[in-house]
């Protein structure tokens, strides 16, 4: 193409119209200089500008905001910030609880590129940005803050950039599949199905990694460590870690409390995380005839020193899991005919098939774990003998006395106990419900009473004291209670068991209760209402109150020096009791009542075992 | 109860009588509970008696004796749970439904007696120990209540 004609002087090679436009610029530069002059008169932008009006667009990304009562210092946003310019810092009036770091993102500005992934990602939507971006000061260390604690101009902006709407993680939960309740009644089948390869990987691609839930464990396991395996596909990675803290996960992946769930940071906004589930997923996954390769477990340590375990319940087989990988050598004594405790005989199939328990006993015993079943302490073996003989023992006895309901009527056939009727069925037994079954009480082991009489045919009413949302029973066993059809009344207080002349019962009368506050603070109470008695006509009363524990078996002189309180032995940090070389775990020592609990405390007393015999060499 | 009290004086000696009666099935019971645990359990019991029985008699010996009425919680929570016969062999459950029964019985009496009396001042005194009654039993019922009925 050819030069414009308005430039006939130039030479031919630069008639094109690129060799023009370098010819152009080669005119501006000479002009440009000159121009530039007319600079000098003005003032510097620098000077000028910081006091013009010139404010960010709406959804512009300026400094950080932060509702510091919404945010629970999850730490997400830490860890999404590629520039690491996020520090998660303790902050005053802040205090660490459940659910709750105590600390708060402080950011640095230096690092900070305004990129709103930490906004993106925040699970509980409380960290935002305003759409300030210029700000004054000679003291570099004021542009390192903590957004809403350190007061700043912008803090009750209402423009900025928020996530509202959207995240960079799924909210919704991979829904578990489950047999329906219909068919459910009718045998003792696992009622959930488990994962798949796809709907595991889906589900723990919804994990922030924040780890808030690692301390509401109370073996505090590496969730956020496992649930990445599970991502990866590392399945072996993924059990090595669950048995870093629990050994036994496939119990605990189908009737863990899951108290990780409660405080899992992405139920904030949305579901939290099935860690149970997933938990569960790595425990079924992986070929049992592998564990002891994947734990190295194959040739242990044997050292001389024995350690004795009473009761085969999930402490002691923790505590024995752990001592044995220590290099103790380990006898657990149980009374039963199986191991497994609780788990064993108190919580039904459908909840807990009867293979899993089978597996995780097995690889103990592989270990080389001694087990003496039908071996009651104080009965075949004295206590005396068994604390001579060993180096030092163990105590997760579990709480097997049942508290009675106290009531006119109690005694005798018709009436019975929920931890020996779930026993017996466990057992194989089919005890005799009749038509119409009341089970009184409202915790986990009264919603198993209730659902088990529903597999043998009876109808079911839950009578409880307080009201539905202080049943300390998992909220999922009460929805699984009415998706059955087991009716719950609440604010019911049982006065008389009424039975005919037979002594045959016929039914149970309770009245019905005002809930007050506590006079100290704590969960209300249930007050009967006179005059608002009711009879419901029954066949069987299943008593499910709760239950204490039975330490006779050690006889008087040792139960003179064991300390225990209301009922609990009192053990320090490391579960050693009031005698020196015994030590205990489980729900006869901790509130909670959960084998994840129970666990823990087997674990810990391993560690603190292990320790007062180096200490003593 | 037929007994006829007429100096505030008599009143607090039947009351102390009855403290010392608590203190000495206490002792009695933490003496002969086959359980260790519970023979703390009762001889803790026994010394809360003691210091009620301590309280009245400060007010015998001071003259001093000043009543507002304040209305305790009654939760009721051993009203319908079946007498137990004290016995060597006792769980916690038990001691505590004994503590509970025997409270409200004091509650009662004091009460009745409280109904029975024209004298202002001897009511005042009855009502004052009827409160104190009720107060301690529902220690014992919110004990039963966390304890007992914690899954129900």
């Amino acid at each position: 193409m050819s030069a414009p004609s308005w430039f006939p002087w130039l030479p031919v090679h630069l008639r094109s119209n690129d060799n023009f436009e370098e010819m152009s610029m080669k005119i501006k530069d000479i002009i440009t200089p000159f121009s530039a002059w007319s600079n000098i008169v003005k003032k510097p932008v620098t000077v000028k500008d910081p006091f013009s009006e010139r404010p960010g667009a709406d959804r512009y990304r300026g400094f950080h905001k932060n509702d510091v009562e919404a945010c629970i210092g999850c730490g997400s946003c830490e860890a999404v910030c590629e520039n690491q310019a996020i520090d998660l810092v303790p902050v005053d009036g802040i205090e660490t609880k459940k659910g709750d770091s105590g600390l708060r993102p402080l950011v640095d500005y230096g690092r900070c590129c305004w990129c709103a992934l930490c906004v993106d990602i925040c699970t509980t939507g409380s960290l935002t940005m305003s759409n300030e971006y210029t700000w004054i000061s000679d003291d570099p260390e004021d542009f390192r803050f903590i957004p809403g604690v350190d007061k700043k101009p912008w803090d009750n902006s209402e423009k900025g950039w928020t996530n509202p709407g959207y995240s960079l993680y799924n909210p919704d939960r991979v829904e578990m599949e489950e047999i329906e309740p219909d068919a459910r009644i009718t045998s003792f089948i696992e009622i959930v199905k488990g994962y798949s390869k796809e709907q595991a990987e889906k589900e723990a691609d919804r994990c922030v990694s924040c780890g808030i839930c690692v301390a509401s464990c109370p073996a505090h396991m590496d969730i956020p460590g496992y649930i990445k395996a599970i991502r990866d596909g590392d399945l072996e990675k993924g059990l090595q870690l669950l048995y870093d803290t629990n050994p036994l996960p496939e119990i605990c992946g189908r009737v863990c409390t899951h108290r990780c769930e409660e405080v899992c940071s992405v139920g904030v906004k949305g579901d939290a995380l099935a860690i149970r589930w997933l938990k569960r997923y790595i425990a079924d996954n992986v070929p049992f005839e592998d564990y002891k390769r994947i734990l190295g477990l194959d040739s242990l340590p044997e050292a001389k020193k024995h350690i004795a375990i009473i009761g085969a319940g999930p402490s002691g087989i923790s505590a024995a899991y752990y001592l044995r990988t220590m290099g103790y050598r380990v006898t657990i004594f149980e009374a039963k005919e199986h191991p497994g405790g609780a788990t064993m005989y108190g919580i039904p199939k459908y909840r807990l098939p009867m293979d899993m328990l089978e597996k995780e006993i097995g690889l103990l015993e592989e270990m080389g774990v001694q087990f003496q079943f039908n071996t009651m302490i104080g009965r075949e073996v004295k206590f005396d003998e068994l604390y001579a003989a060993y180096d030092a023992v163990f105590m997760g006895i579990g709480f097997e006395k049942p508290y009675l309901i106290a009531i006119e009527g109690e005694e005798g056939p018709g009436s019975i106990q929920a931890i020996d009727f779930l026993r017996e069925v466990n057992e194989g037994k089919k005890p005799e419900l009749g038509h119409h079954v009341a089970v009184i009480g409202g915790g986990n082991v009264a919603m198993d009473a209730a659902r088990v009489s529903r597999r043998l045919g009876a109808e079911v009413t839950v009578l409880y004291r307080r009201r539905i949302v202080d049943m300390p029973s998992d909220p999922e066993e009460i929805e699984g209670c009415e998706q059955e059809g087991i009716h719950i009344e609440p604010q019911t207080i049982p006065t008389r068991i009424i039975k005919d002349k037979t002594g045959k019962v016929t039914g149970i009368e309770y009245l019905m209760a005002e809930m007050v506050d506590d006079p100290k603070g704590r969960r209300p109470k249930p007050v009967p209402i006179e005059g608002s008695e009711n009879v419901l006509e029954v066949s069987t009363v299943i008593g499910a109150i709760g239950q204490e524990g039975y330490y006779d078996f050690l006889g008087t002189d040792w139960l003179e020096k064991l300390k225990i309180e209301r009922g609990r032995v009192v053990t320090n940090e490391h579960r050693q009791t009031s005698i020196e070389r015994l030590f205990a775990g489980g729900d006869s020592v901790n509130k909670t009542a959960d084998a994840i609990s129970a666990i823990a405390d087997g674990h810990t007393a391993a560690r603190g075992i292990d320790a007062l015999l180096n200490k003593n060499n | 109860m037929n007994q006829e009290f007429k100096t505030s004086d008599e009143i607090l000696q039947f009351a102390i009588g009855r403290e010392q009666e608590s203190v000495d099935l206490y002792t009695g019971l933490s003496e002969t509970a086959r359980n260790p645990e519970m023979k703390k359990v009762f001889a803790q019991f026994a010394n809360e008696e003691r210091g009620h029985k301590k309280r009245l008699q400060n007010i015998q010996s001071s003259g001093q004796f000043k009543f507002t009425p304040k209305e305790v919680q009654d939760i009721k929570v051993g009203d319908y749970l079946v007498d137990v016969e004290p016995h060597p062999g006792m769980s916690y459950q038990e001691a505590l439904i004994v503590a509970m029964k025997k409270e409200k019985t004091a509650f009662k009496l004091y009460s009745n007696l409280a109904a029975k009396v024209s004298n202002q001042l001897l009511r005042s005194l009855f009502d004052s120990l009827a409160q104190e009654e009720s107060r301690h039993k529902l220690r014992f019922e919110l004990e039963y209540d966390e304890v007992v009925l914690k899954d129900n």
